[in-house]
């Protein structure tokens, strides 16, 4: 296994929540980060999408997936553990 | 066992008969029969059919390729071919629910309570109570986060034990046959009684230019997720309604300053209104047209012309909340099913589509109200309709 997966999120965010959800189901270990709270984070954040301003973003190795999409993490994960 | 199957060249319900039967590894005769011939007219005495392909089973006739999907679904087909210790791969569910929002997790309930076969298909659960915070207005809840109502209805659900696949785009429905087929992108396909469309809506786009190349770059329209990365920053959002009200609104503890641009006077509660009007941040725009989105890898400003006087005016913002209604998710059905002109599904008091053992409930459909509430009776509607069609069906 490489590097931790990490999540950057906000505290309304619904898609956050099914993503960090998705993610407990899936027994995968990860760091989430409030980047509503958290400008160190929003800013490594914006670093690692090139500037987007939007959530949840989820670093899956050196994947970087905007937007919770399933499929999309699902891929990224079996590339991670392989 | 013996398979038989009567066919002729160019026939592509032959060809998918063909490939049907070899996807399952099971061996079967092929005779070419053109139509007239001598073996046509044989088939024709000891099938009963006259059209191809004719399938016989162990000299038993089925039907054409259709029976023969149809026999899968319902587990018939590995019964008569002897194939005991194969389980069927499918199952024939007496629902399929297309969508997990309000409307399809109440569906889901009524059909459960009616001991059907149910299954939800659907992308995400609690549809667009997603980009909500806090809903005021349903029975019970004087105020209630939105992500908690969806937790409860989702408990609810799972108390009663519905499958459930989330997660997956449905990429094709077939709805017209007794037997519905639903195909996931995964390339799954499922079979059901009825078919219940509870798939909501999506957000409606300003379709101008800069819109699309920055989503997500400070385009949002989510404003309940990505407000808290707008603190600190000037905003514009676009809408006049409710949904755009509540967007000034979240944004009003964050951003310094909030451009509101509406095409029409605004519409939305004249509670949320009032507060927005108090507010020395937010300035005003009625009847006005946003014609583009500026910024190259990220927004940096709006241009909108005024429908009054023609004049266009630029102001610079970090970010675009678009909050200007929802589109039905109904694309897949236009073939199939009867639509109005904003593309809903058309439903009669009771949820029927027109097309038999095919409903259709919440914000996919005509019926007017876009409410969490509405959504959530129009749902319960839908099952109980479709637990009717089953009745009547046996």
């Amino acid at each position: 296994m490489g590097e931790k997966v990490k999540i950057y999120t906000t505290a309304s965010c619904h898609y956050c929540h099914q993503a960090k959800e998705f993610l407990v189901e899936k027994g995968i270990e990860f760091d989430a980060y409030d980047v509503g709270q958290d400008k160190e984070a929003l800013q490594e954040m914006k670093k690692a999408t090139g500037g987007a301003r939007s959530v949840p973003v989820i670093v899956v190795g050196d994947k970087v997936i905007v937007g919770f999409d399933r499929l999309a993490v699902e891929d990224a994960l079996k590339h991670m553990q392989t | 066992m013996e398979i038989l199957v009567y066919t002729m060249e160019g026939c592509p319900f032959c060809e998918s008969a063909r490939r049907f039967l070899q996807e399952r590894d099971l061996d079967f005769t092929e005779k070419t029969t053109p139509p007239g011939s001598k073996e046509w007219r044989a088939m024709r005495e000891r099938t009963g059919g006259s059209t191809l392909p004719q399938i016989l089973i162990d000299g038993v006739p089925v039907g054409g390729y259709a029976d023969l999907v149809n026999l899968e679904a319902t587990g018939e087909l590995y019964r008569r071919l002897g194939l005991t210790e194969r389980k069927p791969e499918t199952v024939l569910y007496d629902v399929i629910i297309l969508g997990a929002g309000p409307a399809g997790l109440s569906a889901a309930i009524y059909a459960i309570r009616k001991l059907l076969k149910t299954l939800i298909v659907s992308k995400d659960v609690g549809g667009q109570i997603a980009w909500t915070s806090d809903i005021e207005n349903y029975l019970g809840f004087s105020q209630v986060n939105a992500a908690e109502l969806v937790a409860k209805f989702e408990e609810h659900v799972k108390k009663f034990g519905v499958e459930k696949i989330v997660g997956v785009d449905v990429t094709a429905a077939e709805l017209s046959g007794r037997i519905k087929r639903v195909t996931t992108e995964d390339g799954k396909t499922h079979f059901g009684k009825t078919v219940i469309i509870a798939t909501g809506g999506r957000h409606r786009p300003l379709d101008i230019p800069g819109e699309r190349e920055l989503v997500g770059r400070g385009l949002s329209y989510c404003s309940t997720c990505d407000a808290p990365l707008f603190d600190g920053a000037e905003v514009a959002v676009v809408g006049g309604g409710n949904a755009a009200l509540e967007a000034t609104l979240d944004l009003m503890n964050l951003a310094t300053r909030i451009t509101l641009i509406s095409l029409t006077p605004l519409t939305g509660d004249p509670l949320y209104q009032a507060k927005i009007q108090q507010s020395d941040k937010v300035e005003i725009f009625t009847e006005c047209r946003p014609v583009r989105i500026l910024g190259e890898s990220a927004v940096d400003g709006i241009e909108f012309r005024s429908l009054q006087t023609g004049e266009i005016k630029t102001v610079s913002v970090e970010g675009v909340f678009v909050e200007i209604g929802m589109l039905p998710n109904s694309h897949l059905f236009l073939d199939t099913l009867a639509t109005n002109s904003s593309g809903e599904i058309l439903v009669d008091a009771e949820c029927r589509t027109g097309l038999a053992g095919v409903f259709a409930c919440g914000d996919v459909t005509n019926i007017p109200f876009k409410q969490v509430v509405v959504a959530v009776g129009d749902g319960a509607k839908a099952a109980l309709s479709a637990y009717n069609y089953l009745l009547n069906r046996r």
